[in-house]
């Protein structure tokens, strides 16, 4: 564990993290860290937040080291898995998978609330796992790519940290066991669900999850055109409530990954100004509500993470 | 190599970021400490701290590694509180807390109950908001709480969950004093006094929420600045109060509201996995004690859920 740890440690060495006085992080973002966590508190979450500029390398931290249970947002290692095998010319992006209509892992978009067979290529199964989050689409592709594959190309890009346990379907499974026939609103039966806690599901970190997408948009994830296509799905999703809620400018571009689990609400993406900046960013959050639908902890992920981006450019441009 | 010593000797200088301040803090001399932080560093075969000219800074192993140390430090700590109540003979008291306005009735049921189901604990009850029961819960100061919801739920268990219905407090020479209960969508162009919302964001934008759900627009939500000016703003009849059941004060009166829309849900909670026996005694008489003088209702009939596709995860 310990040598595991050293192992991403040094691939990180020149990103330390808010303990710490960190050369790379600018003046002034003291005041931004105590302005984001009054905007989680505000909200009735608790937050956790990394943002990076993907050209300066100036980072802000908000417990950005603190493992997460990532939920659907480990939707996004799976991808630039998949792209990363394409780029090496071990998957071909355009091969049909045949998707017959029983079977398929519950949700409510995509394949998962379709009701007919179906066949699409592993690109176009991609885009509905990022999209719209299809967990149908998703499971297909880590039966196709397997979990072991996941986690050694995490730890090749230096991510050790970043861990999937298991699929979605494996995941809702332990959901609903955990929650039985309670109500899935009860405080008492959320407490106990194990898919919340780190330690027993899909893990990372915020700090991880920024430097997947810089390795991602530095083509240093999925060299070359599959990587451009892989950006281009993360700019293709349809949620409008979190991250970018932050961001109500039409001249500003968010591309994103969402993760959502009871009391969970999560965000991963990169937002990329006209003049040229570029902001990784990754921002989880845990509601003290259990309500299902509670627009204000989605909104305060967009918050956050303008806050956060405000920062790094007043500072660096 | 006295460890636990390294360990706090590691701590100080990764907070303070400068030997001379950390040494300065640990009354002993900085040559002594810089020695002990490379033993430490030998010993564990990994650096911790970069050196600079104006200080110091963790490596990123030493960042991780001040994790565990913190975990360690905290654990012998509880380690010697437990021992020092073993000596002192405080073993056998439970340490409780309960939020404000559970009512006069239910405190003094669960006081009664506990003490006849556990005559030998003695307990040691404080009175503490939600925030601070919480943070104590996690800290093992406290054994177990009674709480509010929501209340976050990281590290805890939670009792089953009681509901304390909210009814309104007006003028008694009021417009609608004179009727035996109301409905929330009558309270629509009234003035509404809650509780200051950064007191429990999620408790107000809840209730809030629920306000709309039953068709009530107040036209203004009034954040007190204290109980005081919310009794004379209900007084002059210029606001209503949304409060659990109560004593009216002089002057105003109490309804309750037609079908509970509005509830406190309270529950009593405990860090997981350290529900002994005098934490389940504590759990079941505050539940007995909360369900009958305190006239909390149990769950409530299940309201349906509709899940929206933006949640990611099926019910």
């Amino acid at each position: 564990m310990t040598s595991e740890r050293t192992k991403g440690d040094r691939a990180r060495r020149d990103h330390p993290g808010e303990d710490a006085p960190a050369p790379r992080e600018p003046a002034g973002t003291r005041a931004a860290r105590a302005r984001i966590a009054a905007a989680f508190a505000e909200a009735g979450v608790t937050g956790l937040l990394h943002a990076r500029d993907l050209d300066t390398g100036a980072e802000l931290a908000l417990g950005a080291d603190t493992p997460v249970s990532t939920a659907s947002v480990h939707k996004l290692c799976l991808l630039v898995t998949l792209y990363r095998e394409a780029a090496a010319g071990r998957i071909d992006l355009t091969r049909p998978v045949d998707l017959p209509a029983t079977g398929r892992t519950p949700g409510r978009t995509g394949l998962s609330a379709m009701l007919d067979a179906a066949r699409l290529s592993l690109r176009d199964l991609a885009y509905l796992a990022l999209a719209v989050s299809d967990n149908a689409a998703a499971d297909v592709l880590w039966d196709e790519i397997g979990l072991d594959t996941v986690n050694r190309t995490m730890a090749e890009l230096g991510l050790t940290r970043t861990i999937a346990v298991h699929t979605v379907r494996e995941l809702f499974a332990a959901l609903a066991e955990d929650t039985g026939q309670d109500s899935p609103v009860d405080p008492a039966v959320v407490a106990r669900l194990r898919v919340l806690d780190p330690a027993f599901t899909n893990r990372s970190t915020a700090r991880e999850m920024t430097a997947l997408l810089a390795a991602l948009w530095h083509g240093d994830a999925c060299p070359g055109e599959p990587g451009a296509a892989l950006r281009r799905l993360l700019g293709l999703q349809v949620w409008p409530h979190r991250l970018a809620s932050g961001f109500p400018f039409d001249d500003v571009r968010v591309h994103g990954k969402t993760g959502t689990l009871p009391t969970l609400r999560h965000e991963v993406g990169v937002v990329e100004y006209p003049d040229g900046g570029r902001y990784a960013l990754a921002v989880f959050t845990r509601a003290a509500a259990t309500s299902i639908t509670l627009p204000t902890a989605d909104a305060a992920i967009g918050t956050a993470a303008r806050l956060a981006v405000d920062a790094l450019r007043l500072t660096s441009r | 190599m006295d460890l636990l010593g390294h360990l706090r000797h590691f701590r100080a200088v990764a907070e303070e970021r400068h030997f001379g301040r950390a040494a300065e803090r640990l009354r002993i001399a900085q040559p002594s400490l810089s020695q002990r932080i490379q033993r430490l560093e030998r010993e564990l075969g990994v650096t911790l701290f970069d050196r600079g000219p104006r200080g110091v800074a963790l490596t990123p192993a030493g960042r991780l590694l001040l994790d565990e140390a913190e975990e360690v430090l905290e654990s012998s700590a509880r380690l010697l509180a437990v021992a020092a109540d073993l000596r002192t003979g405080r073993a056998g008291t439970l340490r409780a807390a309960v939020p404000p306005d559970l009512g006069p009735a239910a405190l003094a049921a669960l006081l009664t109950g506990f003490e006849s189901s556990s005559p030998g604990t003695r307990l040691d009850l404080r009175e503490l908001p939600v925030a601070a029961a919480v943070r104590e819960l996690a800290q093992h100061t406290v054994d177990v709480a009674v709480v509010r919801h929501p209340c976050p739920a990281a590290g805890l268990a939670f009792g089953p969950v009681l509901h304390q219905p909210l009814g309104v407090l007006l003028a008694a020479d009021g417009p609608q004093a004179d009727r035996p209960e109301l409905a929330v969508a009558e309270l629509t162009g009234r003035r509404l006094v809650l509780f200051p919302r950064a007191t429990a964001p999620a408790l107000y934008d809840e209730m809030l929420n629920t306000l709309a759900r039953h068709g009530c627009t107040p036209e203004a939500v009034v954040d007190p600045p204290g109980p005081d000016v919310a009794g004379a703003l209900v007084l002059t009849g210029s606001a209503v109060a949304l409060v659990p059941r109560t004593v009216a004060p002089p002057g105003t009166v109490w309804r309750p509201l037609t079908g509970i829309p509005l509830t406190w849900r309270t529950s009593t909670a405990w860090p997981a996995g350290r529900d002994g026996p005098a934490v389940r005694l504590f759990a079941e008489a505050a539940h007995r004690a909360l369900t009958e003088p305190g006239g909390l209702v149990p769950q409530l009939p299940n309201r349906p859920l509709f899940p929206r596709p933006a949640m990611e995860f099926p019910l």
